[in-house]
């Protein structure tokens, strides 16, 4: 029912998300390419979110050692490196019509983003060594608590290094932008916020239903066995 | 009796650093190489003196990354399951294991960013910060950092068949903010500018990386048991 609910919530809220992206006006410099920073905005956002909850999820195994936690750090970051590609292509197709360029080695914010994909894929690749779910556990905790060290680096970059990314839009000062563009954002950013519950909820449903199926397949293999040639004859 | 944390940590370095020694894996194998390896840009370039001087940092640290990570994966920096139940049973700390296996690689690892220096300053006409031992710390917290995390992965990916093409793949990218800190840091005091920013980037990389090295010390070893 819980699932049911959160399903529908997210359907109506990417479908609000969509509308307010589409109905919001365009941007005096960007014109409609504003409306790319929709998506990309919230998906860098939820990315953020979503290797800090794989970070949270590796520390909380590494101090309990409990399975749970160990999912919810897969799912988290399965989830991440998606939202980080979308970031990565939508900030490189909005690049080309506002930059001019698909990729800029001066910008240092797309640099570090992608090295943040690249951990993240070594994570999940780490986790793919291995069928046993204790192994994969122990290997990528230890990772996924140290990896998170990009999250600020990505986050910061566009203080520490002059950059061509624009700098900070919400600072303590005020909000650097249009109540209709904040709105459109602010909605999308919660669409988002709820597709990533919904999809961590799913994939750790999976992942307790993988274990089991593997269980399965264990005892199945120790109690069925090859009978000998010629056992069937004699 | 019971060995101390210092002493422990202090009896595997010095055990590293004897293994080395006898092998001579980094010292004369990968040293040379790595100082081959920074012949190439200028042999892929033309020889224009103001390029080479702008590839002299660049390729510094990529040399210093690449062959790095050679020395702290080395084949004789391995520990097989058998030595690791040994140090198990000996009641060693595996907190002190990864200490002094770090120290180990990163004395290695510093004694190797000191000799490349020689051929960048030779080769790429490269003019390093007045300011000598601010560099010489800077490198030294680059090379303790790059220890750690290659120790880090190492242990991580310990016993898998794809240890060779996965520890790189893990430790490359993290390497980042330990680079980006050392580099940095280094333009700014050939520039005269503040250094603090990356120094503090430096100094939270080296520490977030000996705080995951020896929370998660205990975690590794069953691992590899």
């Amino acid at each position: 029912m819980k699932k049911r609910v959160l399903v529908v919530a997210t359907t109506l809220s990417v479908a609000a998300g969509l509308v307010t992206a589409i109905t919001s006006p365009p941007d005096r410099l960007q014109g409609d390419f504003v409306r790319i920073l929709y998506i990309h905005v919230p998906s860098a956002w939820l990315a953020f979110l979503a290797f800090g909850v794989t970070a949270a999820g590796s520390i909380g195994w590494l101090f309990t050692r409990r399975i749970g936690w160990d999912r919810i750090a897969e799912a988290s970051a399965e989830t991440g490196v998606l939202f980080t590609a979308i970031t990565l292509a939508t900030g490189m197709i909005w690049g080309k019509p506002v930059w001019g360029a698909y990729w800029d080695w001066g910008d240092a914010r797309l640099a570090t983003t992608a090295l943040m994909f690249f951990v993240y894929l070594g994570y999940l690749a780490l986790r793919r060594t291995t069928s046993d779910p204790y192994q994969q556990a122990r290997r990528s905790a230890v990772l996924g608590a140290v990896a998170v060290v990009q999250v600020p680096l990505v986050y910061f970059s566009v203080k520490l290094w002059r950059t061509l990314h624009q700098g900070l839009t919400i600072r303590p000062d005020g909000i650097q932008m249009d109540g209709a563009m904040v709105m459109a954002m602010l909605v999308n950013l919660g669409a988002f916020t709820l597709l990533y519950l919904t999809l961590i909820t799913f994939r750790t449903d999976l992942a307790r239903l993988e274990e089991a199926a593997n269980q399965n397949d264990r005892s199945a293999h120790n109690r069925v066995t090859v009978p000998r040639l010629g056992e069937a004859e004699a | 009796m019971t060995v101390g944390f210092r002493r422990s940590a202090a009896i595997i370095a010095r055990r590293d650093l004897k293994v080395e020694l006898r092998s001579g894996e980094a010292l004369s194998v990968v040293f040379p190489f790595a100082v081959v390896a920074t012949w190439v840009a200028p042999l892929a370039t033309d020889a224009s003196r103001n390029l080479l001087r702008d590839l002299a940092a660049p390729v510094y640290w990529l040399v210093l990354l690449l062959f790095g990570m050679m020395i702290v994966f080395r084949q004789t920096a391995l520990e097989t399951s058998a030595q690791r139940r040994v140090l198990a049973l000996t009641g060693l700390d595996p907190a002190a294991r990864f200490v002094g296996r770090s120290a180990a690689s990163a004395l290695i690892l510093t004694l190797m960013a000191g000799v490349l220096i020689i051929p960048i300053l030779v080769l790429y006409d490269y003019r390093p910060p007045s300011a000598v031992w601010p560099m010489v710390l800077v490198i030294t917290m680059a090379a303790a950092g790059l220890a750690m995390l290659g120790t880090l992965a190492g242990d991580v990916t310990v016993g898998l068949r794809a240890r060779t093409s996965l520890a790189p793949l893990l430790m490359a990218p993290l390497a980042t903010p330990l680079l980006m800190g050392a580099s940095q840091t280094l333009e700014a005091l050939i520039a005269e500018h503040s250094i603090i920013t990356w120094v503090l980037v430096l100094v939270i990389a080296n520490l977030g990386l000996a705080a995951a090295g020896v929370i998660s010390a205990r975690a590794l070893e069953d691992i590899a048991l």
